[in-house]
């Protein structure tokens, strides 16, 4: 019976790693083809079955009057926008979630929960009903087709993400901790910030990783709320079709649009199995 | 240092309610600077409640907390000067032993030199010094709570250590040294130390003083010696001791004797002003005597099981509704059907209506 476990286990973990990394292979070769070999049947094997070709990622880099679409500028774009509006709505996120789940709100009927729930229900909409209040305001105050603009909306899209996972894990970080720090002579900013915060790092690091997640692979508020003057890159990559698709050149984006989400998760993942909280109290 | 007084002290956690419930109701108590005190009762009878008002981590709806005389009802908790150990070890687990036991005095802006001087001291007392260095998230249980002891025992302005249930995670056999250890804590520094626990023997091994608390009310106050040979209410009488006391419903037939069932015990209290129905006889277990015969105070009853504890043995007998356990030492012959059990009158106590006359 153990190893008939152990084979059924290793079963899944292979097949399940052959369902996530299939399609990077498959957009790896893809980069590497031209017109002829991907539209002419099935082929895998490089130099033996199809001749690689740079033309793929080329068109990645050249600027529009060579027929390309430059991603540079646009890429840096996406890192930018993506990486503030993300640590704002972790600085803020966790602040909130912080006070939701140490003190007591209470307005009438509603209370902490509700407080929650509000933010959470800010994901829970359709993007597209928010679009045109997000338009109109942009457009008031001066932020439409600007990068501000893109991190002020990003930050009110990523905040509850990151509220509602902070407050989960603030309710699970006894509270015997901050009374402690209390107790020892820290005020409550002092208790937060040198006692609770610390340990708090892994799931500040999770809340992240979503932030990170959901801000870089917006295409809709990226393709309304900007035109000329800044473009991310999910805007910029669609602007690759054409008539004929270009299977190569949309593999070869889409493998560089991915990267930068790689490299945080393995950054990431070493904190998460690194620090957490059980070794605070018990 | 300081003594400390609850003046009026009653806390409701929904004082807005129009029926509050109190989890503490309205006392007064006070706490002698250098005591050793057990606050000891139930779980939820208020005495994790009536710690927070000390420290300040919850205000009473009523009643003053008073330090040396000074008013700190509303004083925030980090200028009370109190420290506080919890039921489970609360450590910064992502600061060192050293930086753990430095905390406190950090906070307070202490010199480096002292803190230094400080902490190894206490570590040294604690057998942590081996571990100064380590973090203090890989350490045991008990070396963790030894961590939550010592933040407190580093600061020499301490009004007094709260312990809140603190050795619950602790082996039986290092629960005995750390106790023991507390004590010399105790006599070294003259540190008030006031450790809550609902284990009776925790609290009559450690306390000099012990508060026996019943929902939300303190029943009686006093020595080990004095909750047990006059517990004020039944609820101490069975809560105290091991087994709990016998209590029995009796009716008094004159000023010094009372009858159970069938049986006429004289007693050493006078009840001649004593105008309730609701009367019991209670005895401790260890008073209880085998007797060779008949005679003055004695019940013969049916024996229902002797069971040997080593150190003594533990007969459970009974007549008609009566059933009584008594200790005696394991020497002592017992029969094996009938026995003859003396309640000696110096050692009855009487309670009207649940308390003590």
């Amino acid at each position: 019976m153990p190893k008939l476990y152990t084979f059924l286990k290793y079963f899944c973990v292979i097949l399940w790693s052959c369902f996530v990394i299939a399609p990077f292979l498959w957009a790896i070769s893809t980069s590497f083809k031209d017109f002829n070999s991907v539209t002419g049947g099935a082929t895998y094997i490089p130099w033996l079955q199809f001749e690689p070709t740079l033309d793929g990622w080329s068109v990645l880099f050249k600027p529009g009057s060579q027929g390309g679409i430059n991603i540079i500028g646009p890429y840096f774009n996406s890192i930018f926008v993506t990486f503030t509006a993300s640590f704002i709505s972790i600085a803020l996120g966790t602040l909130a979630a912080y006070a939701l789940s140490r003190y007591t709100f209470k307005a009438g009927f509603v209370q902490n929960n509700d407080i929650t729930f509000f933010f959470i229900s800010q994901r829970i909409m359709p993007p597209v009903v928010l679009s045109i209040p997000f338009f109109i305001f942009l457009s008031t105050i001066g932020l439409l087709d600007s990068l501000a603009g893109l991190i002020l909306v990003y930050i009110v899209l990523l905040m509850p993400i990151a509220v509602w996972i902070m407050v989960d894990f603030f309710n699970r970080v006894p509270k015997e901790i901050d009374e402690t720090a209390l107790i020892d002579g820290c005020n409550p900013f002092q208790a937060f910030f040198k006692v609770v915060l610390p340990n708090s790092i892994p799931g500040m690091i999770v809340a992240g990783l979503f932030c990170i997640i959901f801000g870089w692979i917006d295409f809709f508020f990226a393709f309304i709320l900007t035109f000329t003057n800044v473009q991310l890159l999910p805007v910029k990559i669609v602007a690759l079709n054409s008539s004929i698709t270009p299977w190569w050149s949309l593999s070869a984006a889409a493998l560089v649009s991915v990267a930068p989400l790689i490299i945080v998760a393995f950054i990431v993942e070493r904190f998460l199995s690194k620090g957490n909280l059980t070794g605070a109290l018990k | 240092m300081a003594k400390i007084e609850l003046n009026n002290i009653a806390h409701s956690y929904n004082p807005n309610d129009p029926n509050p419930i109190f989890a503490l109701k309205e006392m007064s108590l006070s706490w002698a600077d250098g005591g050793r005190y057990a606050l000891l009762g139930p779980s939820g009878c208020g005495k994790t409640t009536m710690l927070n008002i000390m420290s300040g981590l919850v205000t009473p709806s009523h009643g003053k907390v008073m330090f040396d005389q000074k008013d700190v009802t509303r004083t925030i908790t980090e200028e009370r000067n109190i420290a506080q150990v919890f039921q489970f070890p609360v450590i910064y687990g992502t600061m060192s032993v050293y930086e753990n036991l430095a905390f406190p005095l950090k906070c307070r802006q202490t010199p480096d030199d002292q803190i230094d001087k400080k902490v190894k001291e206490v570590a040294e007392i604690l057998n942590l010094h081996d571990f100064l260095n380590n973090r203090a998230k890989g350490l045991t249980a008990d070396q963790k709570q030894l961590i939550s002891l010592g933040r407190g025992l580093v600061r020499e302005d301490v009004a007094a250590i709260l312990m809140d249930e603190p050795l619950t995670v602790i082996d039986p056999d290092l629960k005995f040294r750390l106790r023991r250890k507390l004590k010399e804590i105790n006599a070294k520094y003259k540190t008030t130390l006031i450790y809550v626990t609902h284990d009776q023997n925790e609290a009559m091994t450690f306390a000099d003083n012990i508060i026996v608390m019943d929902e939300g009310e303190v029943v009686q106050a006093g020595s080990p010696k004095d909750l047990f040979e006059k517990p004020q209410t039944t609820f101490v009488g069975y809560f105290i001791g091991s087994p709990a006391m016998n209590l029995y419903e009796c009716k008094a037939d004159n000023s010094n004797q009372v009858s159970l069932g069938s049986n006429n015990i004289s007693v050493q209290t006078n009840l001649v002003s004593t105008n309730t129905s609701n009367l019991k006889l209670g005895i401790r277990s260890e008073y209880i005597t085998v007797e060779q015969s008949s005679g003055p105070n004695t019940i013969h009853a049916d024996i229902i099981e002797v069971e040997d504890f080593g150190n003594y043995k533990l007969i459970t007998a009974q007549q008609d509704l009566i059933r009584i356990k008594a200790k005696v030492k394991r020497e002592q012959e017992v029969p094996s059907e009938k026995v003859f059990l003396k309640f000696p009158a110096e050692h009855c106590c009487i309670y009207a209506d649940n308390k003590l006359i």
